[in-house]
């Protein structure tokens, strides 16, 4: 990882020192961070050995592993994995494009926007999840209604995001290129669309929540495979380890998305990190 | 003479309000023209609607003859907050005039170094706005508008956000890398000193309407450095102006207030 130099260094020294004591820096916060859940885990595992003493009511972290290894073992794990990985990727794939055109579209055209500004806001603010068991019914049991469930979750957040970074381009940049002669398709590419780009990558990571959550839910409410199924089945069956063994995976999974963002817009929008 | 830049019987209005009336103004190839005035006396429109952003209630600007109405090549804009992209480096931002041109290719490129060199950024190319002081971003406002190769240089109170001390410097280079293209500018300040210290002439603007109030020539020799600041014909001239501006800027500092 490369660290950017921080504003008030003077440009003539090389920019290593700083980089030094931001990587001391981050070593000591990830190195609490370490301790903190290790402590969290073994106050956990002493809590329901020994206060509940019930795995029907707790399960400890040793025998949550204990059911992720015996799970992957048999295949069963990589079976559900794939078939929620299935229904996110091509649902947040379909809702990242649609968002963004969708807020271009906004951006670009008053109409567009008067047209569709009332249902964005209303569908966003709404609990839509809550529409799962309908989409369901509409769709069937297997992928298409979870697809569809992401979608309505994921799209919102981008096409926001994707029309507000538009909106908010400052009218001064746009004014410089202007000056220039730049026609609008230029400055849209040259300013608008890389000054919103910031923009666009938060909608796009607080989709990845969202759209975690619709896999989980739709499938809660009914299908074949998937997280959720493996959830919804442990629970119906008491079997407190792996019904935290499906959630440890979604958070493994949320976790790691969420930071491969961080590293995606450290990478292409530098300039938002001061 | 013939003219580089010709403005005749301009107005602006904005609804009410009568931002300039009555402007007239010939301008000679490889003059150095400054604009004082008080706030909202119109000389940073009036350096607008030059540059083609803005447009004229009535009247005309000629380039060279030729009526102008929009931005071009002709003119470069150095912008009083710098508008730099904060996401493209030195070299990127100095690009964007040939690249909007449709003409960034390896001669542009070249080109851009040179004035990078010039405006004393050699070794910052790579460099990106948020790595730079406030002096050195203001320098590549300065080649970024050089880049274009334009005719006419029109600059908005571009020192006015920097530090005393960085502004003199930045004062004796423009001087500097103008004696070596001569290009006709156009200069927009507040500050007094810094438009008798560059200029040929000094336009004194005075507000409700913005107007030309008096035309102030400069006839001290060139090449200049800060030394001449202190000689009493500098003074005189700053002095000579204040007084020309001096009820205007009361005023206007009383309505600010209230």
């Amino acid at each position: 990882m490369t660290v950017s130099v921080s504003e008030n260094h003077p440009p003539a020294a090389p920019p290593r020192a700083a980089g030094r004591d931001l990587f001391a820096t981050l070593r000591r916060n990830h190195l609490a961070g370490l301790v903190s859940i290790a402590t969290g885990l073994a106050l956990w595992e002493v809590l329901s050995r020994l206060v509940v003493a019930n795995p029907l009511f707790l399960a400890a972290p040793s025998q949550i592993l204990g059911a992720i290894v015996s799970l992957a073992a048999t295949g069963e794990l990589w079976r559900h994995i794939g078939i929620s990985s299935l229904e996110f990727v091509i649902g947040y794939a379909i809702a990242s494009v649609l968002g963004i055109a969708l807020g271009l579209a906004m951006a670009s055209s008053a109409l567009a926007k008067q047209v569709s500004q009332p249902w964005i806001s209303g569908l966003y603010a709404t609990p839509t999840i809550a529409l799962a068991p309908l989409f369901i019914l509409w769709f069937g049991i297997g992928i298409s209604s979870k697809v569809m469930v992401v979608i309505l979750l994921v799209l919102f957040p981008v096409t926001i995001n994707t029309e507000a970074g538009l909106r908010t381009t400052s009218p001064r940049l746009i004014e410089m290129l202007r000056s220039f002669g730049a026609t609008p398709r230029q400055i849209f590419l040259k300013v608008s669309l890389p000054s919103a780009t910031p923009f666009i990558l938060a909608g796009l990571k607080l989709g990845i929540g969202r759209g975690l959550i619709a896999v989980v839910v739709a499938e809660l409410f009914g299908s074949r495979a998937g997280l959720g199924r493996l959830i919804s089945q442990s629970a119906d069956a008491f079997n407190m380890p792996e019904l935290f063994a499906g959630v440890i995976v979604l958070a493994a999974a949320g976790i790691a998305m969420t930071a491969g963002f961080g590293w995606l817009e450290r990478k292409l929008v530098p300039w938002t990190q001061d | 003479m013939t003219a580089k830049l010709a403005v005749s019987a301009l107005d602006k209005r904005f609804d009410a309000l009568e931002a300039l009336r009555a402007i007239d103004l010939a301008v000679a190839p490889g003059e150095f023209i400054s604009l004082v005035g008080p706030s909202g006396c119109g000389k940073t429109t009036f350096l607008r609607i030059i540059a083609g952003l803005e447009p004229a209630t009535s009247g005309r600007v000629t380039i060279d003859g030729k009526t102008v109405t929009k931005p071009g090549g002709d003119r470069g804009f150095v912008f009083q907050n710098d508008n730099l992209l904060p996401w493209r480096t030195v070299l990127g931002n100095a690009m964007i005039g040939p690249e909007v041109a449709g003409r960034a290719d390896a001669a542009a490129r070249r080109r851009t170094l040179e004035l990078l060199k010039l405006v004393g950024l050699e070794g910052f190319e790579d460099y990106h706005p948020r790595q730079l002081s406030g002096g050195m971003r203001q320098r590549v406002n300065l080649a970024r508008a050089l880049a274009v190769d334009p005719e006419i240089l029109l600059m908005d109170e571009p020192f006015s956000a920097l530090d005393a001390q960085t502004r003199e410097i930045m004062q004796t280079e423009l001087l500097r890398i103008w004696e070596q293209g001569r290009k006709t500018v156009l200069f927009v300040t507040h500050q007094i000193d810094e438009a008798v210290f560059l200029s040929d002439r000094v336009l004194v603007f005075a507000r409700r309407p913005g107007r030309v109030q008096e035309t102030v020539e400069v006839a001290l020799p060139r090449p200049r450095t800060l030394a001449l600041k202190r000689t009493p014909e500098f003074v005189a001239y700053v002095d000579r102006i204040w007084r020309l501006i001096e009820d205007d800027v009361r005023a206007s500092v009383i309505e600010e207030r209230g």
